[in-house]
């Protein structure tokens, strides 16, 4: 087991891209590895030191015995565990874009809030994310209507604007609150929402199921009234109550699932 | 408002010439030309004329340098361009903003440098259609040329714009009233529907106005898609528009023979962004398997849609690329100006040919006071009071001739009418020397690491 301490002793103001420090890189680094190591911002490459105070202990055989530990605020360090295969990532702090982004496996806990892009186009894994995160949570790249595919993002927060865009598989647990078009797009896969949901879960969704545990704001005519269900199953996970469910989006003629707690949300039966 | 008599008092006539206002580029225009000054402009809208006739009005005629005092001082052309290009040369995160307002040969010379110094280069789309764009990369672009819809179209929507105050000759000479092929009788043959919260003057004069509430376009876009495959609408208010006249819409939306809708920022920019333009491509779709519809965003500048093509063409992103990494990168959110200004990234910026001070927001403003500002314009605006290097530019389509394109994606080539004044330069002249120069400092950057 290898754990990899960077302690933050200054912030840079224009962000850092640590895209080549994922455990699958650096398995093999000694601290002198670190040391030399120049980190890309902006258009140069500073030395990390600059930034971090480094810590290696233990060695690893592969990258799966890695455990990096990012202590601070890391609010504009991008990229962080950016296409990640195995191994741990623990951010005691913020951080910025794209983090998880395309990671095939391993885990992420972010100890505080998630910029924009979070698991993007994530293949396998666990992303966690205590505090909240802004858009784009489990997108695809613009334009491209393959998104997240697999892994798991549990965010205990609030997410932002069209959480998992392009959704084609995994899975997503929002514990608070949803901003509009959750699952737009989304072809495969499940969303989970606790909290209230704004407007229009499920914007042109194809497929995949949304389940909405709090009120929601306004319904997309393109959803049409299915069936209420008691105690419904989705993917193997019973959740007890009273749901309406709905199929759609009609638009594009979908066959999705969306799921609304029965309780709250009187006003559509 | 008051009669104006005619300009009769010129020498010559330059005739052919094309508006550099908005994104109709009107190409019919004749230009009254007396003592090297355009006096007079046939043919063009107000806004067109007043832009063209008014070239000397607070005109950028000299280039300038900040001093320690805070005041710009009047500097020879060596002095301001070294000075642009050490700072472009020893920026961490530069960004190249605008574009939008001079020539593809001017942006030409702009992509080489960018590239050279690991630049954001970005262009107004960035703050006006670049949801549009993130959609046509989601949904396509059923797009037809301005000609066509002339010719063919009996329906024309304008949706979230209004053309007769932005673009005054839009409905004028290629969607409503110019009498078309298949549309002999002009106006008459026409359906004229505007969609928008505000009863502007286009709704004014519009067949049918559609005033659905603000932010309700995706729930509303959605609806006419739903009674499209034939459902019936549950909600009896959807986005503040009954039902029945959304089932009524949809129903003389199918039966059309050609429909063209244009749309504005009203769609780029209200909650839902990009997601309005893609729902309103993919309700195209739905309605093209019955008829013909097409689809055409109103661009503002009349080469904001050149930087757009260009850059798609040459890099393989419309706008927001990064080339921080040596390699072309664009992410929403992550290399656009607003979001490099508002996060504070950003340490030296160059604006061409564009007036970020009157139109970004505040924060971002905020940030520009704070770094170095290199401004290549013509005019004397709030972005010239924040400016630290003052390069004054040519007026491309009365000054020098240019490249742009439509809003349609027809280019066309501008041509010069009168001399620019001796003491300016054309803008591909600028971004060439200072190209040239940035090179000089990086190559002697490297000779010196090479020791």
């Amino acid at each position: 087991m290898k754990t990899i301490t960077l302690t933050l002793k200054k912030k840079s103001q224009i962000a850092l891209e640590f895209d080549e420090l994922i455990p699958d890189k650096v398995f093999t680094w000694e601290k002198a590895d670190f040391e030399n190591y120049q980190v890309p911002v902006g258009n140069r490459r500073f030395p990390l030191t600059d930034y971090f105070d480094i810590e290696v202990e233990g060695t690893a055989e592969n990258p799966a015995e890695v455990k990096m530990i990012l202590d601070g605020d890391c609010g504009r360090v991008k990229y962080i565990g950016s296409k990640m295969g195995a191994g741990e990532i623990i951010v005691n702090g913020d951080a910025d874009l794209h983090c998880g982004a395309e990671m095939e496996g391993g885990k992420i806990t972010v100890n505080g809030h998630a910029e924009s892009y979070a698991g993007r186009e994530m293949k396998g894994g666990e992303l966690e994310i205590m505090g909240n995160t802004r858009e784009f949570c489990g997108c695809s790249y613009i334009g491209d209507w393959r998104g997240m595919s697999g892994g798991k993002i549990i965010l205990h927060g609030s997410a932002g604007k069209q959480l998992g865009e392009c959704l084609s598989g995994g899975e997503i647990y929002v514990g608070g609150d949803c901003d509009i078009l959750a699952g737009i797009h989304m072809n495969k896969g499940f969303i989970q929402i606790d909290g209230d949901v704004t407007r229009w879960p499920g914007g042109q969704m194809k497929n995949g199921n949304i389940l909405i545990k709090g009120k929601l704001g306004i319904l997309l005519e393109g959803m049409v009234f299915d069936e209420i269900v008691k105690d419904p199953v989705i993917d193997g996970k019973s959740f007890s109550g009273k749901y309406i469910k709905y199929t759609g989006d009609l638009a594009v003629n979908g066959k999705g699932g969306l799921y609304l707690n029965a309780e709250k949300n009187r006003e559509y039966l | 408002m008051a009669y104006e008599p005619p300009v009769t008092d010129y020498d010559e006539i330059v005739e052919n010439c094309t508006c550099a206002f908005c994104g109709c580029n009107c190409d019919d225009l004749d230009y009254l030309v007396k003592d090297g000054h355009v006096v007079g402009v046939r043919h063009a809208c107000r806004l067109g004329a007043s832009k063209i006739m008014e070239d000397m009005d607070q005109r950028l005629m000299v280039p300038m340098i900040r001093d320690e005092t805070g005041e710009l001082q009047e500097v020879d052309w060596d002095t301001a361009l070294d000075k642009a290009a050490e700072l472009i040369a020893g920026a961490i995160r530069p960004i190249f903003y605008g574009w939008s307002e001079t020539s593809i040969e001017t942006m030409k010379h702009g992509i080489r440098l960018g590239e050279l110094v690991g630049a954001v280069l970005d262009n107004q789309a960035t703050i006006c259609h670049g949801p549009s764009l993130q959609a046509v990369q989601n949904a396509g672009y059923p797009i037809a040329t301005l000609g066509e819809v002339k010719n063919r179209a009996d329906m024309i929507v304008y949706t979230g714009s209004n053309p007769m105050n932005s673009h005054p000759r839009h409905l004028g000479r290629y969607s409503t009233f110019p009498r078309g092929w298949f549309r002999q009788r002009g106006r008459f043959d026409r359906t004229l529907i505007t969609m928008d919260p505000k009863y502007s003057d286009t709704a004014k004069m519009s067949d049918i106005w559609i005033g659905f509430e603000q932010n309700g376009d995706y729930g509303f876009y959605n609806a006419i898609r739903a009674a499209l495959k034939g459902k019936k609408i549950d909600q009896d208010y959807v986005s503040g528009i009954p039902k029945e006249d959304i089932m009524e819409l949809a129903e003389a939306m199918k039966n059309v023979q050609f429909g063209a809708l244009y749309f504005g920022l009203g769609l780029t920019h209200t909650l839902s962004k990009q997601r309005n333009i893609d729902m309103a491509i993919e309700m195209l779709t739905d309605l093209n398997e019955y008829t013909k519809w097409v689809l055409t965003p109103m661009r503002g500048h009349f080469n904001v849609n050149g930087f757009n093509i260009f850059m798609a063409f040459e890099m393989g992103f419309p706008y927001g690329v990064d080339f921080c990494r040596g390699y072309q990168r664009y992410m929403n959110g992550e290399t656009n100006t607003i979001d490099l200004l508002t996060r504070k990234e950003c340490d030296v910026f160059m604006v061409i040919a564009a007036d970020p001070g009157a139109h970004y927001p505040g924060g971002a403003v905020k940030h520009l006071a704070e770094i170095p500002v290199i401004q290549v314009d013509i005019h004397w605006g709030p972005s010239t009071e924040i400016a630290d290097v003052v390069l004054p530019g040519s007026f491309v389509g009365v000054e020098a001739a240019g490249t742009s394109y439509r809003m349609d994606g027809v280019p066309i080539y501008m041509k010069k009418a009168i001399d620019k004044p001796e003491t300016c330069r054309d803008d591909e002249w600028i971004m060439r020397e200072l190209l040239e120069r940035v090179q000089k400092i990086k190559d002697q950057e490297a000779a010196v690491a090479s020791k």
